[in-house]
């Protein structure tokens, strides 16, 4: 994509005569901006270890009303059980094949916007936030109404399939009310094409509110998947999000915690398998905003073949946050001698009543542990699927979700199946 | 049973056995004695096949074939068990999971019948039994946070449920106190029989108090001194090793 291609693409989007003329503006400028900044290269800090040339390589068209299919889904593949399921195919909701539990508003995100007076969530101005605010075209806006416990977490699901590479640029929001919980899950998929997916996702968790979220980036190995992750949580509330990443050619998470009143907590981890020339990073920015919090970030990638990943996360605590309880740790598997991982825990503190601790350790598969199984009898080949299973699972068993979790064990053991 | 002809193995470049013979005949309990660095886990991990111990001269000859050129869980298969000095630690893999694939994996080759999980965590109870281990340990992963006595208990539990023919004991008895030394030597002297052989070794006379070998080797340099009975234990206990070395 060049300039002009972006330019002919956000035409069409001005052009549409269903998209609200109050937002134009906004589009405009956000668009003009991302025209002045372009795609980042290698030279820019943040992307230093990320090549975009696939996305500038690549020509991407916005999805348009005939892309939603009108025959039925086959979402069996997708299928979790004991969920509520959203399907979102190619940018638009599709009311039939969802259900919602009670307690759940569901609006789009124009409805939302009214509803909010028309203030926008404010997001840090990168380019893929610009883009995906000036060609912004899908998702949709989750309300759990207060004190309300959903059990069975809200699965939505982001398919996309077609012969061409769309260019999609949903926007989700999810606001948990005081008091209340619930779990959902996000699920990025697509069948044989290349697709480039520019997400953002904004949640809000307020008073004592509980939020579970789970990511799953299960695209097409061509797929490219850029996401922000915006949240923001008050007083005693409590976030847990986990990424499980298993495809796409490309996949970026940037990921803004902001811990926003006391005694809250977020804990953020993340699973990321990597094959052929498949790139995944993870950027995140934990914000302890407020004291008596605490945070934590647990990811690990195993990276096979040519692949290669980032882990940049940075925990700031501010000076007003004393008591601060705050982990980071990152684990990598090379299961290749050309695989690549930069990793890089940061930490700034500028409280001084603080508990705060990082680590990163990035290697192969443990030979004298694989020696230990060999002596046992078990050959080499089970023994290192035994050492990668057990890396992986450490995290996977963490997710509460009896069935989500069995879901994402297979993924897992199928990503395995490929590298005996 | 194990029958070791001229063996000199090197470890990165560096020669550490010179010429090693040994004949331990089935149901025969052999003691290797020596100081730290004269060889004897040299020793075992060539009979066990670990990577970058190499064979230079000599040969291992095992139920009558040569094991230089058999992967390592081959010869585990075919019935050769090493109890670790230092356990190895596996972080995420659950102790119960491990010791079922291994089982299995002896009883497929044998063309058994594999167990299933119930199946498997009844037979693994009267072994737990057998080393006083508390079954929560199988829940834990692969001697994660296990204390040293710990995991030289799952050290037995293992060979106990793998029931090799030919068990090399590598300095089992460091790290136990009296009682878990106790309770492993009961577990080898119950599971010795006519058919089973042992190599023990060991830096002290302490764990041959409790089971008897039938022959004793003293290694210095890498080379046997020595071959005697029970009672050159006795001795080296009273007299030390330097007797021997000139």
């Amino acid at each position: 994509m060049n300039t002009s291609d972006y330019q002919q693409e956000f035409d069409k989007i001005i052009a549409r005569k269903y998209f609200d003329k109050t937002l134009e503006k906004t589009r405009k400028e956000a668009f003009s901006k991302f025209l002045n900044l372009g795609i980042p290269t290698k030279k820019w800090e943040n992307w230093r270890h990320t090549d975009l040339s696939l996305i500038n390589k690549q020509n991407f068209r916005i999805s348009e009303k005939h892309d939603a299919p009108n025959r039925e889904l086959n979402i069996s593949d997708y299928d979790i059980k004991n969920c509520y399921t959203v399907v979102i195919k190619n940018g638009h909701y599709i009311k039939n094949d969802s259900s919602i539990p009670k307690g759940v508003k569901i609006l789009t995100n124009l409805e939302y916007l009214k509803q909010n007076n028309w203030k926008q969530k404010s997001k840090k101005e990168t380019p893929f936030d610009l883009l995906n605010t000036s060609f912004c075209d899908s998702g949709l806006s989750f309300i759990i109404e207060p004190n309300v416990k959903i059990n069975n977490p809200i699965h939505i699901l982001f398919i996309y399939s077609g012969n061409d590479n769309l260019f999609v640029n949903p926007q989700i929001n999810i606001d948990i009310s005081h008091s209340s919980s619930a779990t959902f899950i996000e699920q990025y998929t697509a069948g044989q094409t290349s697709s480039f997916q520019n997400t953002s996702v904004f949640c809000c968790v307020k008073e004592n509110a509980t939020l579970n979220h789970i990511r799953i980036f299960s695209s097409a190995d061509e797929a490219i998947n850029i996401s922000s992750l915006y949240t923001e949580q008050a007083e005693g509330s409590n976030y847990e999000y986990f990424q499980f990443v298993n495809s796409c050619v490309l996949h970026r998470s940037d990921i803004y915690g902001k811990l926003n009143g006391v005694n809250s907590s977020c804990s953020l981890s993340g699973l990321t398998l990597s094959k052929d020339k498949q790139h995944s990073a993870t950027y995140i920015n934990t914000d302890h905003a407020k004291p008596h919090c605490k945070s934590s970030q647990n990811f690990k990638s195993i990276l096979n073949d040519m692949s290669s990943g980032v882990f940049n996360g940075r925990t700031v605590v501010q000076e007003d946050s004393q008591k601060t309880n705050s982990r980071q740790s990152n684990k990598n598997l090379l299961l290749s001698d050309k695989a690549l991982m930069n990793s890089n825990p940061q930490l700034e503190i500028y409280a001084d009543d603080v508990k705060c601790a990082h680590g990163s350790t990035t290697g192969a598969l443990d030979k004298e542990a694989l020696f230990y199984m060999q002596s046992r009898g078990i050959n080499k080949e089970e023994a290192s699927s035994l050492l990668i299973r057990g890396f992986a699972s450490e995290l996977i068993n963490e997710v509460q979700h009896e069935e989500t979790k069995k879901y994402l064990l297979n993924k897992f053991d199928h990503w395995l199946r490929y590298y005996n | 049973m194990l029958e070791i002809k001229n063996l000199h193995v090197e470890v990165e470049n560096k020669q550490i056995l010179s010429g090693i013979n040994l004949n331990v005949k089935a149901g025969e309990m052999h003691a290797i004695m020596g100081l730290n660095g004269s060889g004897k886990s040299t020793l075992s991990n060539a009979i066990t096949g670990r990577e970058n111990y190499n064979v230079t001269k000599g040969d291992i000859i095992y139920k009558n074939q040569s094991l230089l050129d058999v992967e390592p869980n081959e010869r585990a298969l075919n019935g050769i068990f090493m109890s670790f000095q230092y356990p190895t630690v596996i972080p995420g893999v659950n102790n119960a999971y491990f010791l079922r694939a291994a089982v299995n994996a002896k009883k497929k080759y044998n063309g058994e019948k594999e167990y299933d999980a119930a199946s498997f965590l009844k037979f693994v109870k009267t072994k737990l039994k057998e080393v006083d281990m508390d079954p929560k340990y199988l829940k834990r992963a692969v001697n994660e946070g296990f204390s040293g006595g710990e995991k030289k208990r799952n050290e037995m539990l293992q060979l106990l449920c793998l029931e090799p023919e030919l068990a090399i004991l590598d300095e089992t008895d460091s790290g136990l106190d009296i009682d878990a030394l106790k309770i492993i030597a009961n577990g080898v002297n119950k599971y010795k029989n006519s058919s089973r052989s042992f190599l023990v070794i060991t830096h002290y006379q302490r764990l041959l108090k409790y089971i008897e070998p039938d022959v004793v080797h003293v290694l210095i340099d890498g080379k046997i001194v020595k071959t005697g009975g029970k009672e050159l234990a006795l001795k080296l206990e009273e007299k030390g090793y330097g007797w021997l070395e000139s």
